[in-house]
C-alpha cells in the first residue's frame, strides 16, 4: 500500500515536471522568434522605408546565394582535380587573386569620381578671417563619405586606401597617406556607381561642399572610366592569429 | 506532510514564472498590434521583408557551413604538397587580412561614451559637445591604423577596406549596422605601439580633458576580433 503510494507520487511528479520543461522550451523559442525578426523595427516602417528594405534584403539574398554557389562549386573542382597538383595549384592561385582584388593589391578600373581639391590656406575670406589648412579630418571625412556611398576602391594622390590605410600628420607641415607624403592639390578617386558617389559629396552637407564652405577649391567630375592603383606596401598580418 | 509542501511550493513558484512569461509575452504581442497599420500593402510588404530576412538567414548559415568544408577541402588536398601547402597558408593569411576569418591576437580595447556627469539640459554649451559623434569614431580608427593595427572592430563590426562609419541621424552605422554608445574599438597590433593613441595632445586626449568625455585605452593580451559578415564583391572595380 505505501509503496503504491510512493509510486504514484513519483510518476505524478515526473508527469508535472515534462510538461513543465514543455512549456518552457515552447516559450524560449518563441521569445527567440521574436528577437530574431525584430519585428517591432519593421512594424514601425512606412510603405516607402519597406520597399527599400525588401529590394535590400532581396539583393542580399542574391548576393550570398551567388557566394553559396561559388563556395559549393570550389569545394567540387578542388575534390575533382585533387589527383593533379598543377590544377590544385590553379585553384589555389585563383582563390588568392579573388582575395588579393578585395585587400586592394591589384589595378582596377571602372566608372566614378574625380575629386580635385586645391588647400587656399592663407586666403583672406575677409578682414580677420583666413582660411585653414586642410586637415586628415577634412580628407578621412570625405574618404568616409565616398564608402558610405558604395565606393569599392578610392585612392589619395595615387595611394591606395585599404582597411588598415591611414590619413596622418605628426608635427609636419604634409600629410601623409600610407606612410607616404601628400600635398594639394589632393585628387581622390573614387570608383562605384558614380551618380550615388558625386550626390553623396555635392548634396548639401556633403563633404566637398563643406570644403568650399571652408574656403577651398573642391571640384567633382564624373568619369565613365578611372584607373585606380593597387596598395603598393606589404600587408602585415604579423600579429594575427 | 512535509513533502506535499515542498511539492506546492515547487509547483507553486513555477506557476508564478509561467504566469509572467505568458503575461510579458501577451504584452510584447499587444504592443506590436496597437501599431499595426490596417493597410494591407503594408502588412504584405512587411511579411516579404520578414521572409527575405529568414531566407537571407538560412543560405547564411548554410554558407558559413560551405566555408568550413571548403576550408577543410582546402587543407587535404594540399597537405602533402609543400608548395601547395604554402599557397593554402597564403590564402588563409589573405582572408585575415581582408576581415573574412577570425583572428586573435595582443592589442588594445578604446571605449568610447557620451559625458557621463553633465547632462544635457543643465549644460549651457553646444549639447552636442557632450556626445561622441561619428567622426570622432573615424578619428579614433584612423590612430589605431596609424599606430599600426593589423585588425579594428566597433562594436563587433570588422573594419575591411570598404567599410564607412555613417552618421543617420542620432545613429552611428557601421557595415550598415546600428550601433550605441558605450562604443568599443578592438585593435590587433603591437601593444605598446598601439597604446600610443592615449598621448599627449592625441585625439584621445582632446576628447577626455577638453570635452569630459569618456575615452580610454586598455591593453589586453588575448583580443578575439570577429570575421565580416556580409561579403566584399566589386561590381564596378575590374582588375586590370
Amino acid at each position: 500500500m505505501k509503496s503504491n503510494i510512493k509510486k504514484e507520487k513519483i510518476v505524478m511528479s515526473i508527469t508535472i515536471g515534462i510538461a513543465c520543461f514543455a512549456l518552457m522550451l515552447v516559450m524560449f523559442m518563441q521569445f527567440k522568434v521574436v528577437q530574431q525578426t525584430d519585428i517591432m523595427a519593421i512594424e514601425n516602417m512606412r510603405e516607402s522605408e519597406l520597399r527599400v528594405e525588401l529590394t535590400d534584403w532581396n539583393q542580399k539574398c542574391e548576393e550570398i546565394n551567388e557566394r553559396y554557389q561559388e563556395v559549393m562549386s570550389k569545394i567540387e573542382e578542388y575534390q575533382n582535380e585533387r589527383e593533379s597538383d598543377e590544377k590544385t595549384s590553379q585553384l589555389l592561385l585563383e582563390e588568392l587573386s579573388q582575395l588579393n582584388e578585395i585587400l586592394g593589391m591589384t589595378d582596377v578600373e571602372g566608372e566614378g569620381v574625380v575629386i580635385t581639391i586645391v588647400d587656399n590656406e592663407g586666403k583672406e575670406l575677409s578682414e580677420d578671417v583666413t582660411v585653414e589648412r586642410i586637415s586628415e579630418e577634412n580628407l578621412l571625412l570625405v574618404v568616409n563619405a565616398l564608402f558610405d556611398a558604395g565606393a569599392e576602391a578610392v585612392s589619395i594622390n595615387d595611394q591606395r586606401i585599404v582597411a588598415m590605410s591611414d590619413i596622418f600628420t605628426i608635427g609636419e607641415e604634409f600629410l601623409r597617406v600610407n606612410g607616404a607624403k601628400i600635398e594639394s592639390p589632393y585628387v581622390i578617386k573614387a570608383i562605384g556607381d558614380k551618380s550615388y558617389l558625386e550626390n553623396s559629396v555635392m548634396g548639401k552637407g556633403g563633404e566637398v561642399m563643406k570644403l568650399r564652405e571652408l574656403g577651398h577649391d573642391a571640384n567633382v567630375s564624373v568619369a565613365k572610366k578611372i584607373k585606380i592603383d593597387k596598395y603598393k606596401n606589404t600587408i602585415s598580418t604579423k600579429y594575427l592569429d | 506532510m512535509d513533502n506535499k509542501k515542498v511539492i506546492s511550493i515547487i509547483l507553486g513558484v513555477m506557476c508564478v514564472l509561467l504566469t509572467c512569461g505568458i503575461a510579458i509575452q501577451i504584452r510584447t504581442t499587444n504592443n506590436a498590434g496597437t501599431m499595426q497599420s490596417t493597410n494591407t500593402a503594408e502588412n504584405k510588404l512587411r511579411d516579404a521583408v520578414l521572409k527575405s530576412k529568414e531566407q537571407y538567414d538560412n543560405i547564411y548559415n548554410e554558407l558559413e557551413a560551405a566555408e568550413k568544408r571548403l576550408e577543410k577541402e582546402r587543407a587535404d588536398v594540399t597537405q602533402n604538397n609543400g608548395e601547395l601547402a604554402e599557397l593554402e597558408n597564403k590564402i588563409k593569411e589573405n582572408k585575415k587580412a581582408v576581415g573574412l576569418a577570425e583572428v586573435k591576437g595582443q592589442g588594445i580595447i578604446v571605449t568610447l561614451n557620451d559625458n557621463q556627469k553633465i547632462s544635457s539640459s543643465s549644460y549651457i554649451g553646444d549639447p552636442n559637445d557632450l556626445l561622441i559623434h561619428y567622426s570622432d569614431v573615424v578619428r579614433v580608427v584612423n590612430e589605431l591604423k596609424n599606430a599600426g593595427a593589423e585588425a579594428i572592430s566597433v562594436n563587433e563590426q570588422r573594419i575591411v577596406t570598404t567599410s564607412s562609419i555613417e552618421c543617420d541621424g542620432t545613429v552611428i552605422k557601421i557595415n550598415g549596422v546600428k550601433i550605441g554608445t558605450p562604443i568599443e574599438i578592438k585593435a590587433i597590433g603591437f601593444q605598446e605601439m598601439l597604446i600610443n593613441i592615449d598621448r599627449q595632445g592625441g585625439y584621445l586626449r582632446l576628447l577626455r580633458e577638453k570635452y569630459g568625455l569618456v575615452a580610454n585605452a586598455e591593453k589586453k593580451d588575448e583580443i578575439t576580433i570577429p570575421k565580416y559578415s556580409g561579403l566584399i564583391k566589386f561590381n564596378y572595380a575590374v582588375t586590370k
